[in-house]
């Protein structure tokens, strides 16, 4: 019963290896097959994004495993293991539990507290279970690590508020508009953060996208790449009539709208609101146009300081996530450390049931002049008292501290009951789904109770 | 007995303060539990008043603020329910409190002269007990309305960004809030005056005598039908929403709980049916 974590990540590597292993080029799928082929791993999932490529395995055996994967991960990526190596991080046991909790709670993301990440373990478990590379271990691993994400998330404020520019000003646009679906937005200039943020609009179903810029052709470009529309220069003042998301990126040395432009546009259009965000430096608005009545302006400092803020806020929580990702951990080893005492636990069973049967059929001949009734009594009596001797040492095998007080429970057992044939016996005799010569005999009960 | 769902109410204040300061899920579903309580309480108070004097408790001003307390109570829930937004809760709910605290002090029970034994009667407190409630649901959502409308203008997003819905949607139920009162206001006012032309030449009443356009209660509240009905036209005419008809739908609110409760007891002479 060990757990086993290899890996690398933006910590630890830089992006040019972190591409060199990405285990999407060759497929997961791919990966997984050849790790469980790899001496001692019993059940293993992959988890591949951007930033991070690991290896959960789980294993009944606990030496060579951590060096067999170091191997297997140069092997499989065609990269030297002496290149690799000061790059990855290996995790045993309740840190292995840990790292990915942290990763699920978005505490180990390069933003921290980002969403996707969830989905994206979930993704990876998915590939896993469905092609029956996992079993209890990981199972329950990675399930405990969803639910950690969920009250993370649910529970502490790690995942609130925007932390890019860009999405901040969305969020700012959704909570001036509600839903900007069919909303009509101008971008002027170019440049990567309009560019960013007009995607960011379009992936909102905003309605219409305008693009302008000095040259019509880069207008054309970026309207084409956004799925918006390109508006001539001259045409801008008119289009503020219409519009009511407006983005200006562009590096114009004057004004390029000023306080009375934006007032005049604003008549016609009356109450209804104007969200500018202005991230041309030097600035494109002039800033007293915020004064307009419904003109909401934002200029890049003001939307960095919102983002300063909310990324502030979520350092706050972390500590509350850390707790979190604590208690569960805790519990996981719990579980985990119980699940090593079962295969000792079910070969106490089983002998002392062997015993019971072995003394009711030597005394069948005495036995028989009992009616049916009595005899099935006694059958009853003696699994009773079976069971109730039992009911103790199970608990206290089940609760034992750590894995080298279940291996001298186990030891001790043994030696005391002779059970170490009975032990191998109850292993033999557990189905394994995944069938392989060499790894046949390793199969425990335990894993598919 | 206007008690009990007084003390409800007091539970369901603190919670909806507490659920606004810590937004935990179990203190907004305790103060949503205790709202729904209360208000089912205040339903049997009324209810137990309505057996006792024989006729629903709205005469007198007392009664009025009861049953306006339990209308807005209503009028608040099925906001809170049909758009899952639990943040003006902070707001309603002390409003409610302390008006409440008036029937709970008082506790009796108006006696109905037999001049108010009319079916005119009880449909223009009801409408004008239903347009009450529904004003003061428009003036909640428009002060979050301005509150939030600050923040955005002073580029820092805070306590309100966080919780309230996007402007749009404030400036909308407002719009709607609004749009339904006016109607009943509307409604409640000509029930009135058609009722006061059927009694009025045979009444002896001295109060009934006393209802014309000089009564303060009788004046202000037509201010209000002003206001509300400017408010309309403004938005439909020149495109007055936003912080314009915030600020009128506050405006309204504020003179009709003038005119409610203290000119209701001690301003007017035609409208004291204590």
């Amino acid at each position: 019963m060990h757990l086993f974590l290899l890996g690398a990540s933006h910590h630890s590597a830089p992006v040019e290896l972190r591409e060199r292993i990405d285990f999407a080029r060759r497929g997961t799928p791919e990966a997984l097959a050849e790790i469980v082929e790899v001496a001692g791993v019993s059940e293993a999932v992959v988890l591949s994004t951007c930033n991070r490529a690991e290896i959960y395995a789980h294993s009944e055996v606990l030496e060579p495993v951590g060096e067999a994967l170091a191997g297997f991960m140069s092997a499989f990526h065609d990269v030297p293991e002496p290149e690799l190596a000061p790059h990855l991080y290996r995790r045993q046991g309740a840190d292995a539990a840990r790292h990915l909790f942290r990763v699920v709670a978005g505490l180990d993301s390069l933003v921290v507290g980002e969403p996707q990440i969830l989905g994206q373990v979930k993704d990876a478990f998915a590939v896993a279970s469905e092609r029956g590379f996992t079993g209890a271990a990981l199972n329950r691993l990675f399930h405990t690590s969803f639910t950690v994400g969920k009250r993370v998330r649910n529970e502490t404020g790690l995942g609130e508020g925007a932390v890019s520019v860009s999405y901040a000003a969305i969020s700012l646009a959704r909570k001036i508009f509600g839903e900007l679906e069919g909303r009509r937005a101008l971008v002027v200039g170019a440049g990567e953060m309009a560019e960013l943020t007009a995607t960011h609009l379009r992936s909102q179903n905003v309605g219409r996208i305008g693009v302008a810029n000095r040259s019509a052709g880069r207008a054309a470009t970026l309207a084409a790449k956004v799925d918006g529309v390109a508006v001539p220069w001259g045409e801008i003042t008119t289009e503020l009539t219409t519009t009511d998301i407006v983005l200006t990126a562009t590096g114009a040395p004057r004004w390029l709208l000023t306080r009375s432009q934006v007032a005049e546009a604003m008549q016609p259009r009356r109450d209804r609101p104007l969200f500018m965000i202005d991230i041309g430096l030097p600035r494109d608005v002039e800033p007293s146009a915020s004064d307009v009545e419904q003109v909401f302006l934002y200029n890049i400092d003001d939307l960095q300081s919102i983002v300063r803020e909310n990324l502030a806020r979520r350092q706050t929580q972390v500590d509350r996530a850390e707790l979190m990702v604590r208690e569960e951990v805790d519990g996981f080893m719990r579980w985990l450390r119980s699940r090593g005492a079962v295969p000792t636990v079910v070969a106490l069973r089983r002998h002392f049931e062997r015993t019971r049967q072995q003394e009711l059929e030597r005394l069948k001949p005495k036995l028989a002049s009992l009616p049916a009734s009595a005899r099935a009594r006694v059958d009853e009596v003696t699994r009773l008292l079976v069971e109730k001797l039992l009911s103790s040492p199970t608990e206290q095998l089940k609760a034992a501290p750590d894995e080298e007080a279940v291996a001298a429970d186990a030891d001790t057992l043994g030696r005391l009951f002779g059970l170490g044939e009975h032990a191998d016996a109850a292993r033999r005799r557990a189905p394994r789904h995944r069938e392989s010569a060499g790894t046949a005999e390793r199969a425990s009960a335990v894993r598919n109770r | 007995m206007n008690a009990p769902p007084l003390a409800l109410y007091l539970v369901a204040g603190v919670a909806y303060a507490v659920h606004f300061g810590t937004r935990s899920a179990s203190s907004g579903r305790i103060a949503t539990v205790s709202l729904v309580f209360g208000v089912l309480v205040h339903t049997f108070v009324i209810g137990m008043q309505t057996m006792q004097v024989g006729h629903v408790p709205l005469v007198g001003t007392t009664g009025a603020i009861s049953a306006f307390v339990w209308f807005l109570g209503l009028a608040y829930l099925y906001t809170e329910m049909t758009t899952d937004e639990r943040a003006m809760g902070i707001f309603i709910v002390p409003l409610m409190i302390f008006l409440q605290l008036i029937p709970a002090i008082s506790n009796s029970v108006a006696t109905r002269p037999p001049v108010l034994e009319s079916r005119w009667f009880e449909i223009h407190v009801f409408s004008l007990l239903v347009a009450y409630a529904t004003f003061a649901l428009a003036c909640v959502i428009s002060v979050t309305y301005v509150l939030l409308f600050k923040e955005l203008k002073a580029k820092h997003p805070g306590v309100f960004y966080a919780r309230l819905p996007s402007l749009q949607v404030l400036d909308t139920m407002n719009g709607r809030a609004v749009t339904f009162g006016w109607v009943f206001l509307t409604l409640g006012l000509a029930v009135g005056a058609i009722w006061l032309i059927q009694v009025q030449p045979g009444a002896a009443d001295p109060r009934v005598q006393a209802m014309s356009l000089l009564d303060p209660k009788i004046f202000i509240v037509l201010l209000c039908w002003v206001v509300y009905t400017f408010s309309l036209y403004a938005r439909r005419s020149f495109g007055w929403g936003g912080r314009r008809a915030a600020w009128l739908s506050t405006v309204g609110f504020a003179i009709l709980m003038l005119n409610f409760v203290p000119i209701g007891y001690f301003g007017t002479s035609s409208h004291n049916f204590y």
